[in-house]
């Protein structure tokens, strides 16, 4: 043995630091004294002699005492990294020698940790990084929702914007704005197009933002009509002006009107809604004139900065107040609509929320079950290194030395796949960020930080010691004596390990079952959604928007008769079947209208109901194929001087005019103005299914394009693959005005499938975990009766040798099997129930429980089970007597 | 024994405890005796400074201490030399000679230097 050795042995009497240098100095100072009387001294004087002649006792035992305290804790230093070492590399040659264990259980790591991983990246910049503004907490989005819970997320009228202003308590700043739109931007003479938004100045100051260049907006900036400065994001500083610090100061051309560039704002900065490249200064005054549209449209964004010590809960009772008292004074425009103030975290993470909460949990799910599932095979490959364990413990290794071997070569191989795992992760993000969805807020990096880098590593050490630990007990519990005496029971399993593998397998079902059924709500919610008619024909669909410039395509007129141009054009092209103008494609319909009806007005008491509203051209409901139930669509003499007219969908028919006689009515829509004429309506048309999340369609209705100011989107069929007719297409337009910009080019499909993304997204990532769980169980169940089948081989094999029946054997394997797998699935209808309950808010179509959902995640549990363990149990079988027992 | 924060002394006990320990393991007491014997007296000081000496020196690895039981059955730390601390004792001991011809042939040097009056 080295000295090393020796010397550690020879600690487990160590002493104190301090009483060993007791000792040492005590031996000194009495062998002095014994020579001292020894030539003749008397005892005291010896004492004394031999006391002075040693010198300061006291500062020589602390200096002595100080440095071996120190020397003893670098030792003990030395020794940990030694053993660490020497456990590494036993554990990297124990890996080496079982190559194919190590490999798979590292594969399964990386996907358990790299899933957990992803999704943390995602979950954390989205729920837990700051927003990019000053204070963030402070900050609360002001809505105005519906009282009938139609639209939570309701917007502000200029009315409501400023009597809020006059009346609140709660708030040291606000600021309102107008949600990000479409613009055209000249570089040079190409026209490009931007998103645009306009701002309060003293929104910026609200957030607490700066320019990070440039003077920014003044507040006179607002006060007029047409406003001529801009700022500009960092990123579309970038892309435009080249970030070219002189950018600011110039004057470019912004939807056809110079304005000049006043500021860019920091890098990492969004509104606090959609995203933009262009700022403009907002004027709430300029609103406040029109007195249909002041209270009656309801288009403003409100944010504002919480006063210190103010509360959320009381900053949104004063509101609920403010509200009720406009909708008592305001009744007209405001029955039926309150105020609610929501943190702006929460409205920029909007309905992200929950399906990044559910990804996390199956995530976890996933890497719990892949940990029970390590820990089984861990525990096999211990058992088949019985022996060596029991040698290394007869030959003097301490049991905490063995424990410790044995969570080293875990957490090697969770460190070695929680590497692979992190890899996997960053390239999802990377995966991700491309995809650029929609329903992720703007300000999410999407990105592994410092931070989440190291909760990964926290729970890939964490990973590898749940893995470790069961094996590892049960190393340390075994007797080397018997485990070494008995040679032929070198294979088989003690009670204990075989019952460890028992919980395992339960726990892994438990876990898995509630996933599945997870993942099949989702589908089925997903199938149901996606299944149901949506109204018309989206299948070779082109659709692709227009921006024409304000000037000269000002008027209705000159507007009219540019898309007559360009539907003309588009429609002599070959392929072209039908081409309309729509003001949007059905699923991104975002606009809706009050409604009044002639003769009937609403009960005072009834609030007006808002319906979802679009333009459409003579051709639009061909072309979408959208039935004509009852009455006419328009034609081209429905244009601006001719009577207005109205097409509604049946679902509005029947809901408002519920004795069938809508064609013929008389409507106005809109903020009410009473000298308006009255709108007629004259056709129904079948339902189309805007927000494909509701089954229930929900009532439209379609003005003539011709009389209404808005639409720019065309909506093209093509017999053939509708994105072949393109640049057919652009050419076309060009030829009508080669300045007019296109943008949007997509079929209709994949604009119903964007929709989709964000709940398509998580589904398909939980099904794909449930998937993995699946094939980790049923890993794992195998696993469990192969061990079982061999550990009772010969008992079976005496049992044939008896007369006993193979089916009977079978009988007995499986009931030894079945009762872990049976308490996993009656543990796992508690998850299941649980996981139900999560996922309420997104399942439409489908019952919470729904019985096909979770009937099938069971099914497939069983089937893939039953799978796993028909091999090892026909084994055990087909035991031969006359092997097994010779 | 000796000057604590002498250099020079610093180095030279630590010789001498090489010295000591060059004929086998001894302890504390038998080092400080042998040392006081060996120069006649000449450096005794006080014994309890040779300690701090012993632990500066396991430290740097040149000995190692382990307890053991002296003729009359009493317990002792007793040092011994580390490989390290032979190999210091023998280059120490040559560059001790060294020095020490050194300054002696200096010192007993007769032909006065040409600027002496």
């Amino acid at each position: 043995m080295s000295d090393r050795h020796s010397d550690r042995d020879y600690r487990f009497v160590t002493p104190k630091p301090e009483t060993e240098v007791d000792d040492e100095l005590r031996f000194h100072v009495e062998e002095r004294i014994r020579s001292y009387v020894a030539s003749g001294m008397s005892a005291e004087a010896a004492r004394r002699a031999a006391l002075e002649r040693f010198g300061d006792v006291a500062a020589v035992r602390d200096a002595c005492a100080r440095m071996l305290a120190e020397d003893r804790k670098a030792e003990a230093r030395r020794d940990w990294f030694d053993d660490l070492r020497q456990d590494i590399k036993f554990a990297v040659r124990s890996a080496a020698r079982a190559p194919l264990f190590s490999l798979l259980a590292v594969v399964t790591l990386a996907l358990g940790i790299g899933a957990n991983a992803a999704v943390f990246g995602v979950f954390k910049s989205v729920l837990l990084d700051a927003l990019p503004y000053a204070q963030p907490r402070q900050l609360m989005r002001i809505y105005s929702p519906f009282r009938d819970g139609t639209q939570p997320h309701g917007s502000l009228s200029a009315g409501t914007v400023s009597d809020i202003r006059e009346r609140q308590h709660s708030f040291s700043s606000l600021g309102a704005f107008l949600s990000p739109r479409d613009g055209v931007y000249l570089n040079g003479d190409t026209p490009q197009m931007i998103k645009s938004m306009f701002i309060e100045p003293q929104l910026f100051r609200t957030l607490g933002v700066t320019p990070a260049r440039g003077g920014g907006f003044r507040d006179e900036d607002a006060l007029h009509d047409t406003t001529t400065v801009v700022m500009v994001s960092h990123d579309a500083w970038q892309r435009l002006f080249a970030g070219n610090p002189s950018a600011v100061g110039t004057t470019i051309r912004l939807n056809g009107i110079p304005r000049t560039i006043v500021g860019v704002l920091p890098r990492g900065f969004v509104p606090p809604e959609g995203t933009a490249d262009f700022f403009q200064p907002l004027g709430i005054k300029l609103f406040m004139t029109n007195p249909i549209t002041v209270r009656g449209s309801h288009n403003f964004g409100f944010v504002g900065r919480l006063k210190p010590g103010v509360t959320e809960e009381a900053a949104n009772r004063e509101l609920n107040g403010i509200g009720a008292e406009l909708e008592r004074l305001y009744a007209k425009d405001n029955l039926g609509i309150g105020l609610s103030v929501v943190s702006l975290r929460d409205a920029m993470v909007g309905d992200t929320r929950t399906p990044l909460l559910a990804l996390l949990a199956s995530a976890a799910l996933v890497l719990l079950i892949t940990c029970a599932n390590l820990a089984g095979a861990m525990l096999s490959r211990t058992i088949s290194r019985r022996k060596e364990f029991a040698v290394r413990v007869a030959l003097g290794a301490g049991r905490g030395r063995l424990l410790r071997q044995l969570l080293t070569e875990s957490v090697m191989l969770a460190i070695a796949g929680g590497a692979a795992g992190l890899a996997m992760a960053i390239g999802a993000l990377a995966l991700l960020r491309g995809l650029t969805i929609a329903a992720i807020p703007s300000y999410a990096t999407l990105t592994l930080d410092t931070g989440a880098i190291l909760v990964t590593f926290a729970l890939t050490l964490a990973t590898g010691l749940a893995f470790g630990a069961g094996p590892a007990i049960s190393v340390g519990r075994s007797d080397p004596q018997r485990t070494l005496r008995d040679e032929t029971r070198g294979t088989s399993e003690s009670v204990r390990s075989r019952r460890m593998r028992g919980v395992l397998v339960a726990g892994q079902m438990a876990l898995c079952v509630s996933l599945l059924a997870g993942a099949g709500l989702l589908l089925r919610s997903l199938w149901a959604m996606t299944s149901a008619p949506i109204g018309f024909e989206p299948n070779g669909l082109l659709t692709l928007t227009l921006q024409p410039q304000g000037g000269k395509y000002g008027t209705l007129a000159a507007r009219n008769r540019l898309f007559d141009d360009v539907l003309q054009k588009v429609r002599a092209l070959p392929g072209v079947t039908d081409a309309a103008v729509v003001s949007q494609v059905p699923t991104t319909m975002s606009s809706s209208n009050g409604l009044f009806i002639q003769d009937a007005p609403w009960a005072p008491n009834e609030p007006v109901p808002f319906i979802s509203t679009g333009a459409g051209s003579e051709d639009y409901f061909r072309t979408l194929r959208i039935p004509v139930r009852q009455g006419r669509v328009f034609n081209t003499t429905d244009g601006p001087d001719a009577p207005p007219v109205i097409v509604i969908n049946e679902a509005m028919a029947r809901r408002y005019w519920p004795k069938g006689n809508a064609v013929g009515a008389h409507i106005h829509i809109g903020p009410p103005n009473p000298t308006a004429p009255w709108i007629t309506v004259i056709g129904i048309v079948g339902n189309v299914r805007n927000d494909p999340t509701r089954l229930a369609p929900e009532p439209t209705m379609y003005l003539p394009f011709r009389q209404s100011s808005f639409g720019n989107v065309l909506a093209i069929r093509t017999p053939g693959n509708p994105i072949a007719l393109t640049s057919a297409i652009r050419r076309a337009i060009a030829a009508v005005d080669p300045m007019i910009p296109i943008y949007k080019v997509s079929t209709v499909d994949d604009v119903i499938g964007d929709g989709f993304v964000m709940r398509r997204l998580p589904v398909v990532l939980i099904t794909s975990f449930g998937g993995l769980a699946l094939l980790l169980v049923s890993v794992g169940v195998y696993a469990m009766f192969a061990n079982m089948a061999a550990a009772r081989e010969r008992e079976f094999g005496v049992r044939v040798a008896l007369g006993s029946p193979r089916a009977a054997i079978a009988r007995l394997v499986l009931g030894q099997g079945g009762v872990w797998m049976v308490a996993g699935l009656v543990i796992g209808a508690g998850g299941v129930v649980g996981a139900a309950r999560f996922l309420r808010s997104q399942l439409f179509g489908v019952p919470q429980f729904d019985p096909i959902a979770i009937g099938a995640a069971l099914a497939v549990l069983l089937l893939c089970a039953a799978v796993a363990l028909l091999v090892p149990v026909r084994r055990a079988t087909r035991v031969d007597p006359i092997t097994v027992l010779r | 024994m000796f000057e604590k924060e002498s250099g020079l002394l610093q180095g030279t006990v630590e010789l001498l405890v090489l010295k000591t320990l060059s004929w086998g393991p001894m302890h504390g007491y038998g080092i400080a005796s042998w040392i006081e014997s060996a120069t006649d007296d000449v450096l005794r000081v006080e014994e309890g400074s040779l300690y701090p000496a012993l632990y500066r020196m396991t430290r740097k690895g040149w000995i190692k201490a382990q307890w053991g039981v002296t003729e009359n059955n009493r317990r002792a730390k007793y040092y011994h030399l580390t490989a390290e601390g032979r190999r210091q004792y023998r280059e120490q001991t040559s560059g001790w000679r060294r020095f020490a011809d050194a300054v002696n042939q200096a010192i007993n040097t007769r032909s006065a230097p040409s600027w002496a009056k």
